[in-house]
C-alpha cells in the first residue's frame, strides 16, 4: 500500500491505496465522486472518465491513482462555484448538447480545457478538440453548437475582449 | 480490464534515481512508464505484468526540446508540446505534423514521444516519424554505460526493440536539417486521428539548384512495423520533385511494400493508401524545402 495525497476539487485527500488501483476507482468508488463516468470499461476510448490533472484534460482511466499523488485534479463536481454553472455547462443545457448525458461529464471536462486554450474556436477545431469523446445519442451536432455558444458567452461575459 | 498486482511504485527524481530503481528485480519486472497511453492498456490487459513500476513523470532531465546542431528530444516530452512547437517546421515538420493527430487531444496531453518509440506498435506514427529524419536513439543502462542507436537498428519489429529492459530511452537526437530541408507525415485509419492503417513520412534536402539530393521515405502500419521504403528514395533521389516522379517513387513503393489484409483494410487497400498518401506528403515535403508552402511558416 502506498499512502497519497492529491487535491481534488481544491479538498485535500490523504489516502491509502494499492499500486494497481486505477485513478478513475480512486475518484469513484474511493471518494464517492461519482460524476465521473467509466463508459468503455477502462479501455482509454470513450473519454468519459476525462478529468483535470494540473489542469491538462486526461483519461482517469490510463493512469494509476498513485501516479496522481502530489498533483491537482478537477472533476466535473469541481466545475460550478458556488452553485453557479460555468458558460460551458449552461451553454450545454441552453443548446441541449446532451440526450443520455452518460458521455457529458468527460465533455465538460475536455471542453472546458479546450476552451481554456482556444477561446474562439472553429467548428473544425471543436470537432477535432472532440474526438477523444465518444457520444452514442446526439451525433455531436447539439455538442458543437454547444461548445461554440460556450465560447461567445465567455467572450461577452469577459466583455467582448 | 484492470491490472494484476504491482508490488511496488517508484517516483525517481532523476536518472541515477531511475536506474538505482531496477536493483533487485529481474530483466523486465521493473518496468518503466512514461505517459502511459499504450503501457497502461497492457499493463491493463494484463499482457504485461510488472512487479514494480517505475513513473518517470518526475525527471526533468528527459522533458523538452533542446537545439544545437539538431534537435535532442526528451523521451518524456509529450505529444502536445511537439504538436504547439511552431519552430519545428522545414525538416522538423513531420514530427508537429504527426503529433498533432495522435488519438486525441487526453492523450496528446500525456504520452510521450519517447514511451511510443520504445513501445513500437505496428501502427503508430513516431517510429515512422524518427525513421524518416534519420533520427538516433540515446539510452543509458543501469550500469550508467551510455550507447546512441540509430532507429533503423532500433526499431525491430512491432513491439520490439534494440532496448534492453534495464535502458532507459533518454532522448532522441534528430540531425541538423537546414533551409533547404522538408518534411511531412500524414496517415489514414478508419475514423478521425485513429492509428494508421497505413502512415506515410517523407524527408528531401534540396540542394543549391533545387534537386532533391537526399530522401528518406518511411512507412507505418504494415506488419514489418515502420520501415524504409527504398525504391521511393532511389526514384526521388537526384531528381526534381516533379509531379511525375513523385507518382513512379510512390507507384514502386506500393509495389515493393509487404502489404497485409486484414480487417482495417485490404493489401490492394494499402497499396492504395500508399501512393496516395506518398504524393501528398511527398509534395507537402518538396513545398516545405522550397519554402513554397503558402499561408503557414515553412
Amino acid at each position: 500500500m502506498k499512502t497519497i495525497t492529491v487535491t481534488i476539487n481544491d479538498k485535500v485527500y490523504e489516502e491509502s491505496v494499492e499500486p494497481r488501483m486505477l485513478l478513475v476507482d480512486l475518484i469513484r468508488e474511493r471518494l464517492g465522486l461519482t460524476g465521473t463516468h467509466v463508459s468503455c470499461t477502462y479501455e482509454g476510448v470513450c473519454g468519459a472518465c476525462t478529468i483535470h490533472l494540473d489542469g491538462d484534460a486526461v483519461k482517469s482511466c490510463m493512469m494509476l491513482a498513485v501516479q496522481a499523488d502530489g498533483h491537482k485534479i478537477t472533476t466535473v463536481e469541481g466545475l460550478a462555484r458556488d452553485g453557479v454553472l460555468t458558460a460551458l455547462q449552461r451553454s450545454f443545457k441552453q443548446e441541449h448538447g446532451l440526450q443520455c448525458g452518460f458521455c457529458t461529464a468527460g465533455i465538460l471536462m475536455n471542453m472546458t480545457d479546450f476552451l481554456s486554450k482556444n477561446p474562439n474556436p472553429t467548428d473544425a477545431e471543436i470537432r477535432h478538440g472532440l474526438v477523444g469523446n465518444l457520444c452514442r445519442c446526439t451525433g455531436y451536432v447539439h455538442i458543437v453548437n454547444a461548445v461554440r455558444a460556450a465560447a461567445k458567452l465567455a467572450l461577452a461575459e469577459r466583455g467582448g475582449e | 480490464m484492470f491490472p494484476a498486482v504491482i508490488d511496488e511504485y517508484i517516483r525517481p527524481k532523476d536518472i541515477a534515481q531511475a536506474r538505482g530503481a531496477l536493483a533487485g528485480y529481474a530483466p523486465g519486472d521493473a518496468i518503466f512508464i512514461a505517459g502511459g497511453q499504450s503501457l497502461m492498456q497492457a499493463i491493463k490487459s494484463r499482457m504485461v505484468r510488472p512487479r514494480c513500476v517505475i513513473d518517470l513523470q518526475d525527471v526533468a532531465e528527459l522533458k523538452g526540446i533542446e537545439r544545437g546542431n539538431g534537435l535532442t528530444i526528451g523521451a518524456m516530452t509529450r505529444y502536445v508540446e511537439i504538436a504547439e512547437d511552431r519552430d519545428l517546421s522545414g525538416g522538423y515538420a513531420a514530427l508537429r505534423d504527426a503529433a498533432q493527430h495522435v488519438g486525441d487531444r487526453q492523450v496528446r496531453n500525456r504520452g510521450t514521444i519517447g514511451g511510443s518509440i520504445c513501445w513500437n506498435y505496428v501502427a503508430s506514427c513516431m517510429p515512422c516519424v524518427v525513421l524518416g529524419l534519420g533520427a538516433s536513439m540515446n539510452l543509458i543502462a543501469a550500469d550508467g554505460k551510455r550507447r546512441q542507436i540509430r532507429a533503423e537498428e532500433f526499431l525491430l519489429g512491432p513491439l520490439e526493440t534494440a532496448r534492453a529492459p534495464e535502458e532507459l530511452l533518454v532522448s532522441i537526437s534528430v540531425p541538423k536539417l537546414g533551409a533547404n530541408s522538408g518534411s511531412a507525415y500524414k496517415k489514414w485509419g478508419l475514423v478521425t486521428d485513429a492509428l494508421p492503417v497505413v502512415g506515410v513520412c517523407v524527408l528531401v534536402i534540396l540542394d543549391s539548384a533545387g534537386k532533391c539530393r537526399s530522401a528518406r521515405v518511411s512507412l507505418a502500419g504494415l506488419s514489418a512495423g515502420a520501415h524504409r521504403a527504398k525504391a521511393a528514395e532511389r526514384v526521388l533521389q537526384g531528381g526534381n520533385g516533379s509531379e511525375s516522379e513523385i507518382k513512379d517513387a510512390f507507384a514502386q513503393a506500393a509495389a515493393a511494400a509487404d502489404t497485409q489484409s486484414d480487417k482495417w483494410a485490404d493489401d490492394s487497400y494499402r497499396r492504395q493508401l500508399i501512393r496516395t498518401l506518398g504524393f501528398e506528403v511527398a509534395t507537402s515535403a518538396f513545398a516545405r524545402a522550397r519554402g513554397t508552402v503558402q499561408g503557414v511558416a515553412k
